[in-house]
């Protein structure tokens, strides 16, 4: 069949961009033409969250979100989170918990964890294994994951008070 | 999946019109959930998506209704529903049900509307609305109100005309009523169901006034199981009762698939009836 193709523009990350797709192309194929690594697409489904993307604030699988439909949005990336150089509450929690091996999985965990802690600065255990039961590790990280976040969410709520 | 053209109609009228052509590649877009795995899997190849989320102003509200119960806009992401006070308090067994439907990100876009019209008897949301005796309210010039157990013709099979959608569901007052959905997963935790269950009853004291039994994903269809009904209905709440409602809502048909065969659907059928009886009253023990 014949290709579609439409122009979009949005704003990623803070900065306005504007680029001719194809109609079927889903937002993880537009970042990847634009240089962003970060979502990535493993299992296609909106099961795995590897390709989790930030759309006007709210969290989506980028796999299930036709490009199209962004246009116009704000669409908010792993590579937002230091683009001023520094990483992070969430970013540098992960690392120091040592919540990633490969590493596959991690912008997706990152940014739902920051969803979740923005929503609930203070998840039980029970709360984070909820909110991020739509995200998968292969590694099997989950335990340190969890730590993460507590430590995150913990160092975040002292900078609050601060 | 490529070479549809995708379209954004204003209003719903205007999409039913550009759906109604007569051609069944044409379909209504709204989360897109749904429809982007059947794309991707090459199960589905549209000629036309006719995207609804322009008319979401008009149409994701959640407002009581004058008689108790709320009127839920099509257009009203899971996530919403999930978190919206009125329904929380109305009939908290939604909120319950949301938090093992799928993941934050897929309830975020998902809409009601698209979950009701899709048709797949393996989702939560239609049994769980079918046992609160909800009704979905379609757009066109032919709306009518249709229960939503009445809303399946087969798998993947709605009534739905060409160009006839979902506006809104309405949910009625819950007084009296309670209600649980239980889902049977045989694989991992977040699988696909083998089975759903979704019961509502209303009792008088201890005896079983009125009450509903919905089956689904173990069978083509999402199925109210008026013989199970039949044994609760001026029953006294409790683990004869319940008992004997399992047994007879073995009866519906079930079918094989890779959860498991049909005999071993059937025996689920009967253990989760009972289970779903006895934790909506807290009788019967559990």
């Amino acid at each position: 069949m014949t290709e579609v193709r439409c122009d979009i523009a949005f704003t990623l990350n803070g900065a306005p961009v504007a680029l001719n797709i194809g109609g079927h192309e889903n937002i993880v194929d537009v970042l990847k033409r634009l240089g962003l690594s970060g979502a990535r697409e493993s299992c296609g489904q909106g099961l795995c969250g590897c390709c989790t993307v930030i759309i006007d604030g709210v969290a989506e699988s980028g796999c299930l979100t036709l490009a199209q439909l962004v246009d116009g949005r704000s669409v908010q990336t792993i590579e937002g989170l230091d683009a001023d150089g520094a990483l992070s509450p969430v970013q540098q929690a992960f690392i120091d918990a040592g919540a990633l091996q490969c590493g596959f999985c991690a912008p997706g965990f990152v940014l739902m964890s920051h969803q979740l802690l923005a929503a609930n600065p203070d998840p039980s255990e029970a709360e984070i294994r909820d909110y991020l039961s739509g995200n998968l590790c292969r590694c099997a990280t989950y335990p340190e994951i969890i730590k993460a976040v507590r430590l995150a969410a913990s160092r975040m709520r002292a900078a609050q008070a601060a | 999946m490529r070479g549809f053209e995708f379209l954004r109609p204003g209003t719903l009228n205007e999409a039913s019109a550009l759906l109604a052509t007569g051609d069944a590649a044409a379909r209504p877009f709204a989360g897109g959930t749904g429809l982007m795995l059947m794309m991707k899997t090459g199960v589905f190849s549209p000629s036309r998506l006719v995207c609804l989320r322009q008319t979401e102003a008009e149409h994701r509200a959640i407002t009581p209704t004058g008689d108790g119960g709320a009127r839920i806009g099509a257009l009203a992401s899971l996530s919403q529903i999930e978190h919206d006070p009125l329904l929380c308090r109305l009939a908290p067994v939604i909120a319950r049900t949301m938090t093992t439907l799928a993941n934050v990100r897929v309830r975020n876009v998902a809409r009601i509307g698209g979950t009701l019209a899709h048709g797949d008897p393996h989702m939560d949301m239609p049994p769980t609305l079918a046992a609160l005796r909800a009704s979905v309210v379609t757009s066109g010039t032919a709306s009518r109100t249709v229960p939503v157990e009445a809303l399946y013709a087969g798998y993947y099979e709605t009534i739905l005309q060409p160009g006839e959608l979902i506006s809104a569901v309405l949910l009625p007052d819950q007084t009296g009523w309670h209600s649980v959905y239980l889902k049977c997963t045989t694989r991992s935790a977040d699988d696909w169901p083998a089975l759903g269950v979704a019961v509502s009853v209303r009792m008088d004291g201890t005896t079983i006034t009125d009450s509903r039994v919905i089956i689904s994903a173990a069978t083509e269809k999402l199925t109210r199981v008026a013989a199970a009904e039949a044994v609760l209905n001026g029953a006294t709440a409790g683990l004869a009762a319940f008992t004997a409602a399992g047994e007879a809502a073995r009866a519906v048909e079930t079918i094989e698939d890779a959860r498991g065969s049909a005999a071993y659907k059937t025996e689920l059928v009967g253990v989760y009836v009972r289970r779903a009886l006895q934790q909506a009253t807290g009788a019967g023990g559990n």
